[in-house]
């Protein structure tokens, strides 16, 4: 593993990149510049970032009218406001109208600890996912996040993008290319297959070398584009082990946990699955790995979830 | 018929463009026929009284001032316009179709499977649509994402929106009319629709949106009045908006739901109904006898479908601006834009 980096940052850099590359491309914010790290953007491509203020609600909108007149629009607030706040302005003028607007929603799952659950997103990806061609994403560290930015600039059509606050090490080498809508094996393994996003994959390889010890061959694979998600993306890893788990920084309904028990259910019904998440609870205030931690995603957890599902508990 | 031979975005005079001002009077009445075969002949109930009093502001946007080319619908230097209150989408059809953009035969399938005429607007679906809309308040702010990418390329083409007066019961709309205010907008002209009423009734009391001129003013806007079934005041509105600099632009254009029919001028309950075969023809009689008066007519004012002289009903024969500013005691009627 390389250095340690923060995915925020990587996707600041990379939005100064697609911008000084294609003058279509513009940002949006709604008061939250700082947090978001698009402020050298501003100075990058001055008057092509936009701060609306506090107005989460007309950033898909605004975004929508710039699109339909040749901008691409990358908007930026926190998940749970650029998703949640704007849900139908997202589903009617963006999805529906099927405008080139790229949805950045930051410090997303229980990033925002302290900030409590008013700040938790924890159903961004069930919304998003509901909405019929959107393309939902989340990087599994800095090197993805870049490149996911890079292909946004360049798909028609809209996209959600989705960022927490984890610090992560690379795990793409140097000539990785993202494609999306296909999966990643981080590492083989035989028993169970631990289905990650974002950046849970360090916590799943560090399970996997603990699972190891026992005997337990446990195979790791990256989703980092939830949807589309091709069935036979699932399958493939599905059938080469016993069973699954799924792992999250959001609610286990509508999320990565639903996105793959659907492909499970109807093409692998005879491999069990688990899914590791938030569940089904409004959240407290708290440090963003106590309450992982807390809520679900302890690495005793993980253990746990294997060992019901292999029996060996 | 007479085509459009006056240049787009000029003042209309009653007396001096007598001929183009009828000419715009016998489109109001294709549009209004239009729609009523529209809603008859699909079986489908339409809110009458939304639909035909939007009529003379989109018929004149299309006819005499946006800048846009029916066979090229995608042409990048037109005019863009929004409908953002989208219930009224069957009146944008008919005008659409009158206009050129597409075939009236695709009225036969309106709101049906595989119909190019949905709902409300679908801007992937229907030529000359520029935005989906039908969720209240977010075609304005679309309206502006636009404007903005014009101003930013210092682009030669406007934008234009048609907003309703219940749909400024949506704060989405206020937060758009705010921003749009700080970022000096000046490439956007905003129709308000005001006929007092929302889909439940009238608003006065109740959801009611006055001071409306101030409000807007108070955002940033420049603020004028017109007449909404007036061509000719509403173009000289719209031309002093156009003049605006700086700043967006809107005219509150006073309106009657209803419009042009008389028992859904005076429906007593929501007119979101389906025609019986009587209210049909009644409909059809109506707006004959409307593009005779046009046709005979010299003068183009008042509106021919509130003939002075011999209205088809008792109701009818009420002038234009005596019924207009006894419904709308807010009114000032010829009130000047204090913004502009």
């Amino acid at each position: 593993m390389g250095e340690v980096k923060d995915v925020t940052a990587a996707y600041s850099e990379a939005l100064v990149e697609v911008g000084l590359a294609d003058p279509r491309v513009m940002a949006l914010d709604a008061d939250l510049p700082d947090s978001c790290m698009t402020e050298p953007f501003y100075r990058a491509c001055p008057g092509r970032a936009i701060d609306l203020g506090v107005a989460e609600q007309s950033l898909p909108t605004f975004a929508a009218g710039l699109a339909l007149v040749g901008k691409v629009p990358f908007y930026n607030t926190f998940a749970v406001f650029a998703v949640g706040r704007s849900f139908d302005m997202i589903r009617l003028s963006v999805a529906y109208a099927r405008a080139n607007v790229k949805i950045v929603g930051h410090a997303a799952g229980l990033s925002l600890g302290y900030a409590g659950p008013s700040h938790h997103a924890l159903e961004d990806v069930a919304m998003m996912r509901a909405l019929p061609g959107m393309v939902v994403l989340q990087p599994a560290d800095a090197e993805e996040c870049r490149q996911m930015v890079w292909w946004m600039k360049d798909y028609a059509g809209p996209v959600y993008l989705r960022l927490t606050r984890a610090r992560v090490p690379d795990v793409h080498a140097a000539g990785w290319r993202f494609e999306m809508g296909r999966t990643e094996q981080l590492r083989e393994g035989c028993d169970v297959t631990l289905y990650t996003t974002g950046d849970l994959w360090v916590q799943a390889l560090r399970v996997a070398e603990r699972l190891a010890g026992e005997g337990i061959g446990v195979q790791v694979v990256n989703v980092s584009t939830l949807k589309p998600l091709p069935p036979g993306e699932i399958v493939r890893h599905a059938q080469a082990t016993r069973c699954g788990t799924t792992m999250e920084d959001h609610h286990v309904v509508g999320g990565l946990g639903s996105a793959v028990a659907e492909v499970y259910a109807e093409f692998v019904p005879e491999r069990a699955l688990r899914r590791l998440g938030i569940r089904d609870t409004f959240t407290e205030s708290d440090d963003y790995d106590v309450l992982r931690a807390h809520y679900g995603l302890a690495d005793e957890d993980v253990v746990t979830a294997v060992h019901s599902l292999l029996g060996s508990s | 018929m007479e085509r459009n031979v006056l240049p787009l975005k000029t003042e209309l005079n009653p007396e001096r463009d007598q001929a183009f001002v009828r000419d715009l009077m016998l489109k109001a009445v294709a549009v209004r026929r239009q729609i009523v075969e529209m809603g008859h002949h699909s079986r489908i109930r339409l809110h009458y009284g939304a639909l035909m009093g939007m009529v003379e502001m989109v018929t004149l946007l299309y006819f005499h001032w946006l800048d846009v080319r029916p066979e090229d619908p995608a042409w990048p230097e037109r005019d863009r316009f929004v409908l953002s209150k989208g219930h009224g989408a069957p009146s944008l059809y008919a005008v659409l179709a009158e206009r050129g953009f597409f075939d009236r035969r695709h009225f036969d399938r309106f709101r049906r499977l595989g119909s190019i005429l949905q709902g409300h607007p679908d801007r992937l679906k229907t030529p000359g649509i520029e935005a989906s809309s039908g969720s209240l308040g977010q075609g304005l702010a679309v309206a502006c994402g636009m404007a903005l990418g014009a101003q930013l390329d210092d682009a030669p083409w406007r934008v234009y929106c048609l907003v309703g007066d219940g749909e400024c019961n949506e704060g989405s709309i206020w937060e758009a009319g705010l921003i749009a205010g700080n970022l000096r907008l000046g490439h956007l002209r905003v129709l308000l629709d005001r006929n007092l009423k929302s889909s439940y009734g009238p608003m006065a009391g109740r959801n009611d949106v006055e001071p409306l001129a101030d409000k807007w003013r108070a955002f940033g806007w420049a603020v004028f009045e017109a007449d909404g079934h007036d061509f000719c005041d509403l173009s000289q509105k719209l031309a002093r908006a156009e003049a605006v600099e700086g700043q967006p632009s809107l005219v509150i254009c006073h309106t009657l739901k209803g419009k042009g029919i008389p028992f859904v001028e005076h429906y007593p309950a929501k007119p979101n109904i389906l025609l019986t075969e009587e209210q049909y023809r009644e409909c059809l009689d109506v707006l004959c006898r409307a593009e005779e008066e046009v046709r005979k007519g010299p003068s183009p004012r008042p509106s021919p479908c509130e003939g002075e002289g011999e209205g088809p009903s008792p109701r009818s024969r009420t002038p234009l601006r005596r019924g207009l500013r006894a419904a709308l005691p807010c009114w000032e009627g010829e009130g000047e834009g204090r913004g502009g």
